[in-house]
């Protein structure tokens, strides 16, 4: 406690009463991180220093309060996590528990230049690799190695880049607990209802809350920038090639890193193909097909579509389960829009038929193979291979 | 906006929670007490539509703040507010209600055929007995009917998730992938 004392915003009328120190995550990068690897001073120490290791997240949300003022976040610069040659992947530990990176770092823009990264963690309570998952989330940001020039970000993807000085590698972080999304209506901000357009567009018959804001999620993200050296996502997964997304009735797909792989064309077709031979009544791998989504062409992002897929076989993730269904039918590779009851891909072209689909196309790539994966997935037999065809042409 | 003697560093940002918009700022501006700061204005019975906002009332975000008047019809040149029939109790840290928060929706159009859009309005107005500075009049009689009308004011158009991901909040595909790291057993190809 005397420490808040040091604070000089933590006197009781420094910050007015309806302000809230809120930055933009420009804000969090350009001016407070940006003086603070540079040894500027900063008018009020409202960001302090901690050391991850030592502090657990209930911890730093004591230390680390501006005013007297409800809070729902907190922000303090620490080190940039250690990272060793070996390429294993160290966690933020402390005496609890530790903090794991969760999803694909996004990138952070000012006026259209891209200036630095956010990660997304998670704090677990226990030890690695059988931690609790708490509600407990840091965003960590941190500036590019080189934002002089915003055209050398490549460069710095190798990772020998900017480890040599780390004592100076400052990030700054946001600690926050996560809310559940049925929660959230309060918020003026975050309140979910779905316009006639954007529901019928994006899916049909579904009320439950965090999936049907992640379709409309996905329309969009796909233009994000995913190459990002650290990112947990697998190499095929980080680019999205957006060259063939017109008027979204096409699909964008990743780009493969395959040397059959053709990045020029315009446009990719999804075929789901049946490599085992195994009967179609066999591969329905939902428990109730009438659960499952009609997803329009408005689907966009395979990533998230193959995770749901793959949550789906594992039948782990509760939500997943109940809201994707998929199937393998080869009868199935070639989509019409009016089945309700399967996952629905976008129907590109006429000359599809139930077989010999890959016929046509000039590049097939083995993007999933659920047989090489880990011996849990006990229902993925039947579901052999997901391939992606580039378009023939 | 106001007078300007709001100066903070970059990142403090107008985010009054319901209770010190009540405390702070609507029954001092009842009780006639200088609010301070002094940022947000009073429009009175205002006829501008949400979009018409900028630039008259305190801005912060897509969010508007302005005093006004209590009003049974908020009637504007394009259209009105309609309420959304919900309103929530303004509680104080002891529990104790202080105030009323009402919901509206802006109809573009006339009242029976408006159309809805996505502009919200958030109306908070002092509950009868929860003010302090009228509890010499206390109800019905002499009570300076004026002063008692004032409500403050948020209007905002209501966004959709993915334009919100500023970084409070775990944006949606990050709660998708969230929910699956459990699953990071499954062998996907490195």
């Amino acid at each position: 406690m005397p420490e808040n004392m040091s604070i000089s915003v933590n006197g009781q009328s420094q910050v007015p009463p309806g302000f809230r120190f809120h930055p933009t995550e420009e804000e969090l990068l350009q001016y407070y991180l940006r003086k603070k690897v540079s040894y500027e001073k900063i008018d009020l120490d409202v960001i302090r220093d901690v050391d991850l290791n030592k502090l657990e997240p209930w911890d730093i949300q004591e230390r680390c309060k501006i005013g007297t003022t409800p809070q729902n976040d907190w922000y303090f610069f620490s080190h940039k996590d250690k990272k060793y040659p070996t390429g294993t992947r160290t966690n933020r530990a402390t005496a609890a528990g530790f903090w794991k990176a969760t999803g694909r770092d996004k990138v952070i823009y000012s006026n259209g230049r891209r200036i630095g990264m956010r990660k997304t963690l998670v704090f677990y309570k226990g030890r690695a690799p059988h931690g609790q998952k708490s509600d407990w989330i840091m965003h960590e940001y941190r500036l590019d190695d080189n934002t002089v020039d915003s055209n050398v970000s490549v460069s710095v993807s190798n990772t020998i880049v900017g480890e040599g000085n780390q004592e100076e590698g400052w990030v700054v972080c946001r600690i926050f607990k996560k809310k559940n999304f049925h929660k959230t209506l309060d918020s003026p901000m975050r309140s979910s209802i779905i316009t006639a357009e954007t529901g019928s567009q994006m899916l049909s018959s579904c009320n439950e809350g965090a999936l049907e804001q992640v379709f409309q999620y996905m329309g969009r993200v796909c233009k994000e920038d995913y190459s990002d050296e650290n990112n947990t996502m697998p190499r095929f997964l980080r680019t999205i090639d957006t060259a063939g997304y017109h008027d979204g009735s096409f699909m964008k797909l990743p780009s493969l890193e395959s040397p059959n792989s053709t990045r020029s064309q315009n446009c990719y077709r999804p075929v789901i193909a049946d490599h085992n031979d195994v009967g179609p009544s066999s591969n329905q791998v939902s428990n109730d097909p009438n659960l499952a989504y009609h997803i329009d062409s408005g689907l966009t992002n395979w990533a998230v579509l193959d995770r749901l897929v793959a949550s789906q076989l594992n039948g782990q993730t509760e939500s997943s389960r109940q809201l994707v269904s998929f199937s393998t039918d080869p009868s199935m590779s070639y989509f019409g829009p009016t089945d309700h009851h399967e996952l629905q891909l976008p129907t590109v072209g006429s000359s599809s038929s139930n077989h010999g689909n890959s016929q046509e196309y000039n590049s097939e790539i083995e993007l999933w193979n659920f047989t090489r994966s880990s011996s849990s997935m006990s229902s993925s037999d039947s579901l052999g291979h997901v391939v992606m065809n580039g378009a023939g042409a | 906006m106001g007078d300007g003697n709001v100066n903070l560093p970059p990142g403090f940002r107008f985010y009054p929670t319901d209770e010190e918009l009540v405390v702070h700022f609507l029954q001092r501006k009842v009780a006639l007490l200088p609010c301070h700061p002094d940022v947000i204005p009073d429009l009175d019975l205002y006829p501008y539509d949400p979009w018409e906002l900028e630039g008259k009332a305190l801005a912060e975000g897509n969010q508007w703040y302005f005093y006004s008047r209590r009003t049974e019809s908020r009637t504007t040149s394009n259209g009105y507010w309609k309420s959304m029939g919900v309103d929530d109790p303004v509680l104080n840290s002891s529990n104790k209600k202080i105030g009323m928060k009402m919901h509206w929706m802006f109809y573009m159009g006339g009242p029976p055929t408006g159309v809805k859009t996505n502009w919200i309005m958030h109306e908070y107005h002092l509950s009868d007995s929860g003010s302090s500075s009228s509890r010499s009049s206390r109800r019905s009689g002499h009570t300076k009917i004026d002063f008692s009308k004032w409500v403050v004011c948020r209007v905002y158009e209501q966004n959709f998730c993915d334009e919100n991901d500023d970084g409070t909040e775990l944006s949606c595909l990050d709660e998708v992938f969230l929910s699956l790291d459990d699953l990071d057993e499954i062998s996907l190809p490195n």
